[in-house]
Order: C-alpha cells, then structure tokens, then sequence
C-alpha cells in the first residue's frame, strides 16, 4: 500500500503536504508521532473512511476490499457475547454458519479465550476486551490491518502479553499492516519498519528493523539504540 | 436473603399505610370524609358482584392498553426520525414543546369539546404520554455510540445485522424508561379523563357517580382498584422486560458452540 503525494489540511492547519510513504506488501509498518501530526488521519484514508484533499492511497490487489481494524478501545457489542462479537464480523464473508463458527473459535482460541466464549464484555477485564477486538480483527477476511493504538489503554505487561498475541495471529496469517502508535518500544517490537511523522512533506524518519520479530528483546542493544533513534527524531524539530 | 428483606419492608410500610388509614378514620369518624379500611375492602368485594364490574374495569383497561401501544408506535418511529433527521426534530419540537406544557385538564376537556367521551380518555393519553417517550427515543438515537457505528461499518454488518445487535440493544434502556413512565402516565389521564366526561363504561365513571352519590368507600374501592391495576401493569411490564433479556440470553448461549 502506498500513499502517493498525498494533502490533508483541516482549516488552516496541514497536516499532509505531498506526503508519500509506502509499506511494503505482508509487512508491519509503524508510525510514531506526537499528537495531531497525522496518525490517524492516515488510518482513516487507508480506511476509506476520509479521503485526502489531493493524492491517492493505491493498494494492490490483494490488499483491496474489506479492513481489519483494531481500535483504541475494544469498541465491543455489550449485549453481545464474546463468541458473537467476533463471530458477527464473519456474516459477509462465510455464508457457513459452521465455518463461521470454527473461524471464530480458532481465533478466540489463539488469544486464549475458548472458556469465555459465552461471557459478555461487561464481565471482561480490560486486557480479555482487548483479546477479543484482536481476535475479531484477524478473523474477520481481510488483507489490510489498521491498528490505532491498541494497547495504550493496558498496563504494562498486560500490553506486553498482548503484542505478543497479537505477534503470534499476526505470524499464521501475515497481512500488510499500519500501526499507530504513541510509544517508540512499541512500534520496534512488531513494526519491520518504523516511521516517526512530524513533517507533513515527508517521513522525519524512516527506518527498516533489521531483527526478526520473533528474536526482538526490549532491552536488546540495538532496540534501544534505535529506540533513542526515534526519540531523538520526536523529540528534535 | 436480601429479596427477603426487601419484601418483609414492602410489606411493612403497607401495613403502616393501612394503619395510618385506619387511625385518620377513627379520628375523622365519618363514613363521608374518610371510610375506614374495613367498610372500603367490603364495597370492593361488593363492587365485583356487581354486573358491568367487569365492562367497566375491561373499558378502562382496553382504553389505557390502546393508548399506550399507540403511544409506543408513533413515540417509536417518530423518535427515530427525529433523531436521525435535525430538521424533522426541530419540525416536531414546537408540538412537542406545548404538548409537555399544556396542563391535562386543559386536554381533556378540549378533547371533550372534540369527540365522544369514549374517546376523550384514549385522546388524552395519547397527547400526555407521547412526548414523554417521543423524547426518551429521540435522545437513545442521539445517544448512539459513533464508534461501535463505525466500527459496525468496518466489520462489514449488514443493516440488519447492525440494527438487531447494536440499534435495538443501545435504544432498549431509553425506549424503556419511555415506556414505563408512559404507561404510569396513561393510568392516571385515562381516569381522570373519564371522571370527567362520564362515558357509559369505564373506573373513572363510577368513581364520578360514586362521588356524586357522595359513596366515599365507593371511590375509594375504585381507586384501590386502579392502583391495583397499575401495579398489574408495571408487573406485567416488567415480566415481558425479564422473559425478552432472558430469550436473548438464551437465544445468545445456543448461538456459541460446545467446545468441550
């Protein structure tokens, strides 16, 4: 998916100024920023759901069609079990009932839910909602993933815990990726490149983790050499 | 235990109701100012012995019932419209606005003046309890998460889909406390309104012969009747509220497979 000279101004502010970037097919793209610079909006034209002033987003065709988004908040049917919150968003796709039903059971399965098929969100901890909107997204067909910041709202390790859920569901059924986020440790841990905005003209930093993604270690030398990398470039003007 | 102790308290401050009755009676002494308990209780058995008992209670309970459903319907559709249309809103906000302001006794009788006296009761009903639930379905769909409706869009659900498992589930509460302070409200005018315009049939009419007659064990059996009616209806209410999120929950527990 590439975004090809792309503007977006709200009023008098510009937040995209013949701005491209491109990630590449089946990968992870991350993108740092402080607040306003863009983040979602980019999310929301690879969405669809906001065009750019002038500029395109050219997909390929494999990445055409339905998105998988992942919200900030789990964005739940309350009324709705766990099961149907993920198996609702397959109705489109599988006409199966049954197929349907196995689809949604493989994912709630992989992100470690199977016993909580029949509870309801309000009867969820925070981490298990989040569970269930990654297992929603991953089942639900699509080629493209857009992920608005997924785990700020979560402590610690139970962010942790869910990357690397989220690293594993990833891994079985790789799809091309954008991943907003706030925090730099974040973004080197799943991103296979990391851009940090900032400038509207162009990326303030682009740069490609050489370290699989399984073999990443936040406390690893050149993490956080390219962590102060990122830091640096958010932190400078 | 705790269900226990809130009947036992129910069933206390009943009691100290009644006492409380029974106390002014012996005091008053007057059979025309405030009957006591007893003499009111056997001009209730009495009431029911008598032969249009049944006509008059089916009148007024027939008429609060059609007032009510009507009341749901148009409050239903309307506050939908309104809701997702400003301009319709803001069309139907001035009647709406006089409709909550216009005392009931102004209603009724302008309705008397209008129609038979039949239909004054189900009339007025309707105009009081309207925009009271127009109001609760009006706000429930202005209230309606925009998140879960993008996240709806992004997920692919159909329109029927969307409006089964998230339209319906966010405007329940609303459309709820809607209809339940409606239905309060329908009891009380659908009375008053036939106290006032005396139709053949109906608890109200009897309770205007009855004060005529200056029979006040007489109005005051009717009333325990009505109470006893709105009592039925706020249970009834509540029995379908309970079997509907009980289907649900049913119908929700068979939908998730055995993966034992």
């Amino acid at each position: 998916m590439r975004f090809v000279e792309i503007t977006k101004r709200y009023g008098d502010n510009v937040v995209f100024d013949h701005f491209s970037l491109e990630i590449p097919h089946q990968t992870i793209l991350s993108v740092v920023g402080p607040s306003g610079e863009g983040k979602t909006t980019l999310l929301h034209m690879a969405a669809k759901l906001l065009e750019p002033d002038s500029g395109k987003v050219v997909k390929e065709l494999s990445e055409e069609g339905p998105v998988s988004y992942l919200f900030q908040e789990p964005r739940l049917l309350e009324k709705s079990n766990v099961f149907s919150n993920v198996e609702l968003a397959l109705h489109k796709a599988y006409e199966n009932k049954k197929e349907r039903s196995e689809i949604a059971l493989h994912y709630l399965d992989l992100v470690g839910l199977k016993e909580s098929l029949s509870l309801y969100p309000a009867q969820l901890s925070g981490g298990m909602r989040q569970r269930v909107a990654i297992a929603r997204s991953f089942a639900h067909p699509s080629n493209l993933m857009l992920l608005d910041e997924p785990f700020q709202s979560l402590d610690i390790r139970l962010r942790y815990d869910l990357i690397s859920s989220f690293e594993t569901l990833w891994k079985e059924a790789p799809k091309t990726t954008l991943f907003v986020t706030h925090d730099p440790k974040e973004a080197l841990l799943l991103g296979d490149s990391v851009c940090c905005l900032g400038n509207p003209e162009k990326p303030k930093l682009l740069v490609k983790i050489d370290i699989p993604r399984e073999a990443r270690n936040i406390s690893d030398a050149t993490l956080l050499s390219y962590e102060s990398q990122i830091v640096e470039s958010l932190v400078n003007d | 235990m705790k269900r226990m102790k809130r009947n036992l308290v129910l069933f206390a401050s009943s009691l100290l109701l009644l006492l409380l009755w029974q106390m002014g009676a012996v005091i008053l002494d007057s059979q025309i100012l405030l009957p006591g308990v007893g003499p009111v209780l056997s001009a209730l058995l009495s009431l029911t012995k008598e032969a249009p008992f049944t006509l008059n209670l089916f009148s007024t309970v027939l008429r609060a019932f059609e007032s009510f459903i009507i009341i749901v319907l148009s409050a239903t559709m309307l506050g939908i419209a309104a809701g997702r249309n400003s301009w319709f809103s803001l069309m139907l906000k001035p009647f709406v606005v006089v409709l909550k302001a216009v005392p009931v006794m102004s209603i009724i009788l302008l309705a008397f003046i209008w129609f038979s006296s039949g239909t004054v009761p189900l009339f007025s009903a309707f105009l009081m309890g309207f925009p009271v639930m127009f109001v609760q379905i009006e706000q429930g769909v202005l209230h309606l998460d925009k998140n879960l409706d993008q996240m709806c869009d992004i997920y692919d659900f159909s329109p029927r889909m969307k409006i089964h498992h998230f339209i319906i589930p966010s405007l329940m509460p609303f459309f709820l406390t809607g209809a339940r302070t409606a239905l309060s409200m329908v009891w009380k005018v659908v009375i008053a309104a036939e106290v006032l315009t005396v139709p053949q049939y109906g608890v109200g009419s009897r309770m205007h012969l009855a004060q005529v007659q200056l029979e006040t064990e007489k109005v005051l059996s009717w009333t325990l009747l009505t109470i006893l009616l709105t009592a039925l209806g706020d249970l009834l209410f509540d029995a379908i509220v309970l079997l509907s999120v009980r289907v649900k929950k049913a119908k929700d527990a068979r939908r998730v497979p055995c993966v034992l």
